[in-house]
């Protein structure tokens, strides 16, 4: 067997992996659905995680471990990652054959050659850890921007998945919707579409996880290179090059893929994988001038504190960004969000959504709950996110602690934040009409709303008595829209103050409950009044964890008239509503 | 010549030596795959499910598979039922719970992971109030059981136990009779409590009411309606006492205020003399015109301040007088110290 | 070169690299070794670092403890008021670096009375000083702008002309504190320091009447050691006051009621707003300054809810009267 036949079978096999991580995401017990299948292993496995996490946090996270087998195999192999494993490698693989097939031989080389941009993903690598670099000072993780398997794993997961699946639901129990989901596709497609001007360009030019291998893959005790001096220039060699590495001269080892398309293509069997320097002259480190790593650093460590400079940090603080339960404190938070999208995947209401840039350029992709989209809110009754979460941006917390049972009974509930009536919008509040889906709807407790019953005078309310029967009485108005009363909400109220729930009306009378008759009738020619019983809601902030399910069913359906606000959230010290609260210590 | 074959066959041999490794980790994966354990996820997506599919007025979701024992993982879908579709369930005991107030009941099956004989199947009955499932609980309590210790009301039979905590009525009902299994039932009935009453105390206020001597410990009941037959006694508390070798039941229920007790006091006395009692005369001052003999049996009842209450059936008239005055001393005491 | 040499160097060249990959799969392997966090970050990420604010009170003495002067001078008053408790050299020793903390909550003019008088500040400095002191600061958090509001209250200028050094409030000088048996002072970062090395603490206060908590004195002065979002502590502002009282220990404090904004406190505005009281306090019982400076205000202890709780936490008296107050008067 072949050598690229192994790797053309590795990246049919890493690629059908990774799709499948990607349709098991929904959290049931069935063969497709979420069980144990260790969805997160890429993200687990890629060393620019853990790296940028190691210069965020100083710890290494759990299971991002695995990142280590795939260091110490590149230190060993070399650059093996791009063109055996990564999903997004493959796809630009592919997407360049296909665009390459027709070509000749000369037009391929032509394409394959080596070409300095190829230097940026290195300088994109530098900005990225530097920015990482000084979390004492101000430090942030933004190699999820660029990072090919978180980008991968959102495109596909939020973009292309949802896409596909939406006519047949198969792979989630209803339609998902991702906000701002059109960037994500058109960077991806864009990226996918650029392998048609240069094959792999993505991994040539801008990947910052393979300018990390590049980096690590320098020691590498077997290479590809010339076993040979005598070799006729024929240049087959570099006919399918995947990384641009020119094997035919002086081969740039940083470059190079593994693809070993070269070893094939050449007729002499001159290229091998051997453990010597390449006949032709290698060189291991990659093209990187001073001042661009210079610059690249500066700008890096720069690029934190100027993004700061809008406090949103600080007193700034967006707080339409709610986050799902278990997140750290919004600095720690930013250190290890890698913007992957598995807990927006995983979430099984689908109100989890990609950020935009009006929290911050940070928030760019991070996790924050629109209530309006999706089933129903953050169910009170789920952790899905913290377990999806592979770098412990959102902490994989029980649902003892997301309620504040047990052990974390002092400590309390988890707050995300705090509803807020919009009593210009609420109807009961602004529109006389009653209503209390909200308080229904609170999943708590005791619920955190409560109401409080108000009598209204209804418009055009006030009515004259022409003759009063048994049960009913009849007005000297004639225009009254025939059992628009008669909901059990409308109220009768004479002038002595007696107030009597309506059973019916037609145009021109009032009925009341025959067990329930007036004790002073209300005489000919006096007024009663028709009144609507209102339940105002009013929150409890001392209970309201911010779950949003009120946010979803109110009925104001454009802006809510009850709405979460990130306020009173227990994962933040400086954005407490209440004196009371104690942060855990 | 046989180099190349050499180099051939390295070659061969290392790439099927890289799909032998793709094969262990698929393998690997499989097994992972093969986990259909959720619980660390917290939700039940069938529930889930539910609620997307359900019109928006949608309850609390219950999460029972969090509160699976240890070794224990969940056997079937959790199922919900309301008060109109309960009879699917129950079948005739269904009245029994719709007409004390039942909301919701929640019910799902556990099995152990090591042995497939080892069941339970759990019931929560969501009864609305700490009174209703109080109720439901003792009016089907059977007799002669043993207590269920570390829990306010609770008792078990040799394979089931049953319990109130807070609002709900709960029970647990083994597949057999095996030690392993009640033990783990108890975990069960533990973590619900945990979950469901955390940092509640389930009490019944009007428990302390009666006057403790001889009485049957574990005997107060409560008829949250139709108490003894008689729609007009609602919220009322039974307990039993021995005295002597004779068992008398005493009654009583808290009222909104006077007027309205002595008006139900009167009202079950009228529907005694009307439903074949007689007037009995008594020597003791208090109780007079308020002893009914029924077919036999000594019926009292009375109102004293917010209170009515009374003695049920009992055999022997002065047993019954004596335990009446008690009934009427302490619960006025009660009723002074409410006013003060 | 013979294929054999070339050989050899290829050998060699490849142990070089061998040895670099073995050595680098060496340091990622101890990096992820030592780096490795299992359990992954908890609910309060990394535990602040909490401090303590040290203790600067001295030995009691009886009959000592409070002075009440009264007279229309600040300088004589204050000076009286000092000797009548033994003089600074009790308070001071030689070679002690002393902070006065200050009101200086607003960026409002000397004469509005809204902040401490700035010559009274410079009089306790020098005789600090005078004491043998080896450096005073003059320090506060305030509510304002904390440049304009040394600026503008004059004490910036005052503190620096008699030879102090005014201390800023800066992000770094804060550090969190819990302060033991506090409800509401947990894991809250207080202005800390300034305080860190000293060895004696004095406050200065106007007395003021206050909006939110009925008056503002000795005790509320140190309100301005906290830092943070402090505001939120209005929802209970007699715990709050009565637990700074339990925080800070000052050597002394001085409240000064020569001229007391007896309405529209705490900022005042208008001079109607101030009434002329002629009586400072000097008092190593902060609670029982003011439960007498109450007084100055038409208040009883009574109308003040963090006096009591103060005194329950054992934070000092109210029953000044118990203390043997030394009364004196300057015409």
């Amino acid at each position: 067997m072949k050598i690229v036949t192994a790797r053309r079978i590795s990246q049919v096999f890493f690629f059908a992996l990774f799709v499948w991580f990607c349709i098991v995401g929904t959290v049931g017990d069935k063969f497709w659905q979420l069980r144990h299948w260790p969805v997160n292993w890429f993200l687990q496995l890629d060393p620019l995680v853990a790296i940028g996490t190691i210069l965020t946090t100083h710890t290494l996270y759990a299971s991002l471990l695995w990142a280590l087998a795939t260091v110490i195999l590149t230190l060993i192999l070399g650059r093996f990652f791009c063109s055996w494993v990564c999903p997004f490698g493959s796809l630009h693989h592919f997407t360049g054959f296909l665009g390459n097939r027709k070509k000749s031989a000369a037009q391929k080389i032509r394409l394959n050659r080596y070409r300095w941009p190829q230097c940026i993903k290195y300088l994109i690598l530098i900005f990225f850890l530097a920015a990482a670099a000084f979390p004492s000072l101000a430090a942030t993780l933004q190699t999820g921007l660029l990072d090919p398997i978180p980008l991968v794993t959102r495109s596909f997961n939020l973009v292309l998945l949802p896409l596909a699946d939406s006519p047949v639901n198969l792979a989630s129990a209803g339609e998902r919707f991702y906000e701002g989901a059109w960037l994500i596709l058109a960077i991806f497609f864009t990226a996918v579409l650029l392998n048609l001007v240069i094959p792999r360009f993505y991994c040539r030019f801008i990947c910052p996880l393979g300018a990390l291998f590049g980096l690590l893959g320098r020691f590498a005790l077997w290479r590809i290179g010339k076993n040979q001096t005598e070799c006729s220039d024929c240049k087959l060699c570099e006919t399918h090059c995947e990384g641009g590495c020119e094997p035919a001269a002086n081969i740039k080892i940083s470059e190079c893929v593994l693809c070993f398309n070269c070893r094939e293509d050449c007729k002499d069997e001159i290229i091998s994988y051997q453990s010597r320097p390449s006949l032709a002259g290698e060189t291991a480190n990659p093209d990187v001038s001073r001042r661009g790593f210079v610059l690249s650093l500066a700008g890096g460590i720069l690029a934190v504190p100027a993004v700061r400079l809008s406090n949103k940090l600080g007193s700034n603080w967006h707080y339409r960004a709610i986050r799902p339960p278990g997140a750290l404190a919004e600095e720690e938070f930013l250190k290890r969000c890698i913007k992957c999208g598995q807990c927006m995947r995983t979430c099984p209401t689908n109100v989890i959504q990609p950020g935009g840039i009006e929290g911050g350029l940070e928030n760019l992709w991070t996790p924050v709950l629109n209530n309006r989209i999706g089933s129903s809110g953050c169910q009170l009754n789920c952790v899905a996110c913290g377990q999806a979460c592979p770098t412990s941006a959102i902490r994989p917390i029980t649902l003892s602690e997301k309620k504040g049972l047990g052990e974390f009974a002092d400590a309390g509930p988890i707050k995300i934040g705090t509803a807020f009536v919009d009593r210009n919008r609420c109807l009961p509040w602004a529109m006389d009409k009653p209503c209390i889906v909200c308080e229904e709807n609170c999943p708590l407790s005791p619920k955190a709303i409560y109401t409080q019953v108000v009598f209204n005078t209804v418009r055009d309310g006030v009515l004259t008595v022409k003759k009063t029967t048994d049960k009913l009485i009849e007005t000297v108005e004639e225009n009254i829209a025939p059992d628009k009363f008669a909901t059990g909400d409308y109220y009768c109220v004479t002038e002595t103050g007696e107030r009597r729930k309506i059973t019916a009306n037609t145009e021109n009378s009032i009925e009341i409950s025959p067990d329930n008759q007036f004790e002073k009738i209300p005489a000919a020619g006096g007024k009663i009044e028709i009144q609507v019983r209102l339940q105002r809601p009013f929150i409890d902030i001392e209970k309201c964890i911010g779950c949003g399910v009120c946010e979803h069913e109110c009925p104001v359906s454009g802006r809510k008239a009850i709405r979460i606000s990130a306020e009173g959230e227990t994962r933040s010290a400086n954005r407490r509503l209440l004196l009371t609260w104690r942060p855990v210590i | 010549m046989s180099s190349v074959r050499r180099k051939k066959q390295l070659e061969s041999a290392i790439s099927i030596f890289i799909l032998a490794v793709l094969a262990i980790i698929a393998a690997a994966i499989l097994q992972k795959g093969f986990n259909t354990d959720i619980t660390r996820f917290g939700i039940d997506t069938a529930a889930i499910q539910k609620t997307q599919t359900q019109d928006s007025k949608s309850d609390v979701v219950f999460e029972l598979a969090i509160m699976v024992p240890a070794g224990f993982e969940t056997l079937s879908a959790a199922e919900t039922y309301t008060a109109e579709n309960l009879y699917e369930k129950i079948n005739g005991k269904a009245p029994l719970y719709t007409e004390s107030g039942f909301k919701k009941l929640f019910t799902r099956r556990f099995v152990s992971k090591q042995n497939e004989n080892l069941v339970m199947e759990l019931f929560i009955y969501d009864m609305d109030t700490v009174k209703n499932a109080f109720s439901v609980y003792s009016t089907q309590k059977r007799p002669d059981v043993d207590a269920l210790p570390g829990f306010a009301f609770a008792y078990r039979t040799t394979n089931a136990l049953y319990l109130v905590s807070d609002k709900y009525y709960i029970e647990i009902v083994g597949f057999s009779e095996a030690q392993e299994l009640f033990e783990a039932m108890v975990e069960t009935a533990e973590k619900i409590t945990g979950e469901l009453a955390a940092g509640k105390v389930t009490e019944i206020a009007e428990m302390t009411l009666f006057p403790p001597e001889n009485i049957v410990p574990d005997s107060i009941k409560l008829y949250v309606a139709n108490a003894f037959g008689f729609e007009g006694l609602t919220d009322t508390f039974t307990c039993r006492y021995k005295l002597g070798d004779e068992t008398v039941t005493a009654f009583l229920s808290r009222r909104e205020n006077p007027e309205d007790a002595r008006s139900a006091a009167d009202a079950y006395y009228n529907f005694l003399l009307s439903n074949g009692g007689t007037a009995k005369s008594t020597a003791v001052k208090i109780l007079e015109g308020r002893v009914v003999d029924f077919y036999g049996t000594t019926e009292i009842v009375f109102a004293t301040g917010p209170f009515v209450g009374g003695i049920h059936e009992a055999d022997n008239q002065k047993t019954a007088e004596d335990l009446a005055v008690k009934l009427i001393n302490k619960l006025s005491e009660t009723a002074k110290a409410g006013e003060k | 070169m013979t294929e054999k040499t070339t050989e050899k160097f290829g050998r060699r060249q490849f142990l070089a690299r061998a040895g670099k990959a073995t050595a680098s799969i060496a340091a990622a392997g101890t990096a992820s070794y030592l780096l490795y966090d299992p359990a992954g970050p908890t609910a309060a990420g990394k535990p602040e670092e909490l401090v303590t604010l040290p203790d600067f009170s001295i030995p009691h003495r009886p009959g000592q403890t409070i002075s009440i002067v009264k007279g229309t001078n600040r300088i004589e008053t204050v000076n009286k008021a000092i000797e009548l408790l033994g003089g600074l050299k009790r308070f001071v020793k030689p070679g002690e670096t002393v902070a006065i903390k200050p009101n200086v909550a607003f960026a409002s003019p000397p004469m509005l009375g809204a902040t401490a008088n700035p010559e009274l500040i410079a009089e306790v400095v020098r005789l600090c000083y005078g004491s043998g002191a080896k450096k005073v600061y003059v320090t506060d958090n305030p509510i304002n702008d904390p440049l304009s509001c040394f600026t503008l209250s004059g004490i910036g200028k005052a503190a620096e002309a008699a030879g102090a050094e005014v201390i800023l409030p800066k992000n770094h000088l804060f550090k969190h504190t819990t302060l033991e048996g506090g409800k509401l002072i947990r894991n809250w970062p207080i202005f800390f320091r300034p305080f860190e090395k000293i060895d004696k603490l004095i406050g200065i206060a106007p007395v003021k009447d206050h909006h939110r908590s009925g008056a503002s004195m000795s005790m509320k002065n140190w309100y301005g050691l906290l830092g943070g979002r402090r505001n939120i502590f209005h929802q209970d502002i007699n715990t709050i006051i009565a637990e700074l009282a339990m925080m800070a220990k000052p050597t002394l404090v001085i409240l000064d009621g020569t001229e007391v904004m007896a309405t529209n406190g705490p900022t005042g505005g208008s001079l109607s707003d101030l009434r002329r009281a002629n009586t400072l306090i000097a008092s190593t019982d902060m609670v029982a300054a003011d439960s007498y400076g109450c007084g100055l205000l038409d208040l009883k202890v009574s109308d003040l809810p963090y006096l009591t709780k103060a005194q329950q936490a054992g934070a000092g008296t109210t029953n000044y009267e118990s203390l043997k107050p030394v009364f004196a008067a300057i015409d």
